[in-house]
């Protein structure tokens, strides 16, 4: 009953492309494309400041879009724009969202998500819960009076709560598994397969916890509890490589500076080492640096960007690491 | 090992946090059954009480806050003394443990004594005979 088997996936290595190839397929225009968009990029809470535009100011929001169907990862307030694209466009009235969980960094923007509130639109909406009732109800917890002035019954699309069964969930080309995430409360990552494209989405991800928590009590541990335990952090790092290892993209929590972390250990976020250390390890073609600090500007993102970038270098990595900007686009087809 | 002794079981995604509960309490007279995940636990725990239940939080599949859900809602499990034991110490998270009548929210690495000290401290038990 306690064996454990590791099943290494044996998938292999797509070539790595160039960054000026890179840098083409990040185009601007996504019509007729089978494409990742980054609608909202930030973490904790909008930053719409001056000094945060090149990198963007809303929160978690990213938009995969293939074969004409729509998987929203979270409802941030990146979720608003998209909203209002939508309505600009008439081939498409059907969504499915993924919530990671419900701070409101990842649901804020659903109040104002124009779709829900017109008819003839079908909106699934899937998320940690033990029912249907019960992920409504966090949901509709953030539009009741008087925190809001329209509540959850106002929204006349057809709203479907998928109850998460602990099975895979389909949705059109979309096969998407969720894993549980280091963060305050239940909190899901997602793996999903697309035509033979693997993106993986962590947007809240404390990687180095329990590293940390073996650290500052190894000096108590005999030679026996020390050689177990550490055996059990590596296989708890196992664990959660397997989960993203060989992904096309790599969208994970990159919130805080080596600095910052010191200060924030146990907040539920990632210093961006750890972040590039970690996927690097799981072979991931693409990272992209997510759920950055709202205190960080651009200067400061881009530095942090640039440390990575090294960081990578003198691991002789061939990932392509990217900081996730609010507006991008990702060609799947092209990766 | 006998039907007298209590029962202590262990979730844990991780074999070798299971080889740590196994070692700690090696010395004490208990039935030990562990158990890799929620699925594989809960056909054991729905015709099963056991003397206490250590949890795991984070787990692939239903983690364990959520087996603990699970088994709350069985008659017989309602008052079975449940410990957390993870890596994961966020506030919410005890929050959601105690609300579920979780007796005790640990946090990883502890070492063998102590987790011996654990089970002596809610359950009944005897040092194995030497005999």
């Amino acid at each position: 009953m306690v064996d454990i088997v590791y099943r290494y996936s044996q998938k292999s290595c797509f070539n790595i492309r160039s960054p000026k190839k890179s840098n083409l397929a990040l185009i601007m225009s996504a019509d007729q494309l089978n494409y990742i968009r980054f609608w909202g990029v930030r973490g904790s809470y909008p930053a719409p400041f001056g000094s945060h535009m090149r990198v963007g100011g809303n929160t978690s929001c990213v938009e995969l879009r293939v074969d004409d169907h729509i998987l929203i990862c979270d409802g941030g307030s990146g979720i608003i724009p998209l909203g209002n694209a939508l309505m600009a466009q008439q081939d498409i009235k059907e969504v499915t969202i993924l919530l990671t969980h419900y701070h409101w960094d990842h649901i804020s923007g659903l109040p104002f998500f124009v779709p829900a509130f017109v008819p003839g639109w079908k909106i699934n909406i899937y998320g940690p819960g033990e029912s249907q009732q019960e992920i409504e109800r966090r949901i509709s917890g953030q539009m009741i009076d008087p925190y809001f002035p329209v509540e959850v019954e106002t929204w006349m699309a057809d709203i479907h709560y998928l109850k998460d069964d602990y099975s895979q969930l389909s949705y059109g080309p979309f096969e998407i598994e969720k894993f549980n995430v280091h963060h305050p409360g239940s909190t899901f990552g997602y793996r999903i397969q697309v035509h033979d494209k693997t993106i993986v989405y962590a947007s809240d991800n404390e990687l180095k916890f329990i590293e940390k928590a073996i650290a500052d009590r190894s000096d108590e541990m005999s030679d026996k509890e020390l050689q177990l335990i550490n055996a059990m952090q590596a296989e708890e790092l196992a664990t959660a490589l397997e989960t993203i290892r060989d992904a096309h993209v790599f969208i994970h929590d990159a919130q805080y500076t080596p600095e910052d972390y010191a200060k924030k250990r146990g907040w539920g976020h990632s210093c961006f080492r750890d972040t590039a250390n970690f996927a690097a390890d799981a072979n991931v073609k693409q990272l992209f640096l997510f759920h950055v600090d709202p205190n960080y500007d651009d200067t400061k993102i881009e530095g942090l960007h640039r440390a990575a970038i090294k960081l990578l270098l003198e691991r002789h990595s061939t990932m392509d690491c990217h900081i996730a900007r609010e507006g991008l686009i990702l060609n799947l087809d092209k990766l | 090992m006998t039907d007298k002794m209590p029962t202590i079981v262990v979730v844990d995604d991780s074999a070798t946090s299971i080889s740590v509960y196994q070692f700690s309490i090696e010395p004490l007279a208990v039935n030990f059954i562990g158990f890799k995940s929620a699925f594989e636990a809960l056909p054991y725990l729905q015709k099963h009480q056991p003397d206490l239940l250590f949890l795991d939080i984070i787990m692939p599949g239903m983690d364990g806050l959520n087996l603990l859900k699970e088994l709350r809602n069985l008659a017989h499990q309602k008052d079975t003394p449940v410990i957390m034991i993870t890596s994961k110490d966020y506030a919410q998270d005890r929050q959601v443990a105690k609300q579920l009548g979780a007796i005790d929210f640990l946090i990883k690495p502890l070492r063998f004594k102590e987790i011996r000290e654990i089970v002596c401290k809610y359950v009944n038990v005897q040092p194995k005979s030497s005999t």
